[in-house]
């Protein structure tokens, strides 16, 4: 009797095919983002769509924050903030994403169909 | 002379013994994630099933899930319905994989189907009957690796038992 027979291999690479179309089904991540929220203090959050390009500059505690929306994705380009965590940020186009300008008090989250997650922290 | 069926009753509680031990030592590991064992005694089951043909392993699958539950103090808990159902669950998808490919099998594709059967159980059971969150499928990637996993572990180790238990030298040890 050997220990590891054909279909034991054949059962195994199956089993492995399963699991890896679980992945691709249940953990896609958050789907295409649609919109962006930018919440900024002392003002009413905005909602502007991915789908048209455009920069847009929010006053925050410290300054204006700039953010840019491009080809479905959106990021910030300048920040008057000293860690530059939101620049280094970088695009963001998966719903459930966030940015966040903590000093500058300027929060962008993207927003799609399906959210990957609540928050993240960095 | 006991009869052939107290012989039968007698290995079925033997095995069963071994399973129980098994099954409670695993339970007080901590486990990393939620529903993550290395189901060690299932080796038990697949050892059993090889040998002895599949309503024997059902018996001692059976009867580790009920004691075993009871001296870990989950028996009726939602615990004990996950235990339960994955235990079912494996039990059908070996009684399947017999049918299908029975000689072809080894302990290997066994123990992986049984695994796989038994988390994809237990996944649906948390889904529709305790937390009803399509969040909760997002941990079914996790789970399934780790049942895969240890579904290869158990597979190896039940086919090197059942070489063992084969060969000539133990049965003249014994």
């Amino acid at each position: 009797m050997t220990v590891v027979r054909p279909a034991d291999v054949a059962v195994v690479v199956l089993a492995a095919l399963l699991v890896g179309a679980a992945w691709a089904a249940l953990w896609s991540g958050g789907g295409e983002g649609e919109t962006v929220r930018i919440t900024a203090p002392g003002a009413q959050p905005i909602e502007l769509t991915l789908a048209a390009d455009r920069s847009v500059s929010v006053a925050g505690a410290l300054g204006p924050s700039v953010l840019e929306v491009r080809g479905g994705r959106v990021r910030f380009v300048e920040s008057p903030c000293t860690g530059r965590y939101c620049i280094h940020a970088g695009w963001l186009s998966r719903g459930g994403q966030v940015a966040a300008c903590l000093p500058n008090g300027v929060v962008a989250e993207v927003i799609g169909s399906g959210q990957q997650f609540d928050a993240i922290s960095f | 002379m006991p009869s052939v069926s107290e012989e039968h009753d007698r290995l079925v509680a033997g095995f069963a013994a071994l399973a129980i031990a098994i099954h409670i030592l695993e339970a007080a590991f901590p486990s990393p994630l939620p529903g993550v064992k290395p189901g060690l005694a299932n080796v038990v089951t697949v050892v059993v099933l090889m040998r002895y043909g599949w309503p024997t392993a059902a018996w001692v699958a059976g009867l580790r899930v009920l004691v075993g539950s009871l001296l870990v103090g989950t028996f009726l808990s939602p615990t004990f319905v996950m235990s339960a159902a994955g235990a079912a669950a494996a039990l059908i998808v070996l009684a399947a994989a017999r049918l299908c490919a029975g000689r072809h099998l080894g302990a290997l594709g066994y123990s992986v189907a049984a695994a796989l059967g038994h988390m994809a159980a237990q996944i649906a059971v948390a889904r529709y009957v305790f937390i009803p969150h399509p969040a909760i499928l997002a941990l079914a990637p996790f789970l399934l690796t780790a049942a895969l996993v240890f579904g290869i572990v158990s597979g190896v180790i039940a086919a090197t038992v059942l070489v063992n238990l084969d060969r000539p030298t133990s049965q003249a040890a014994r």
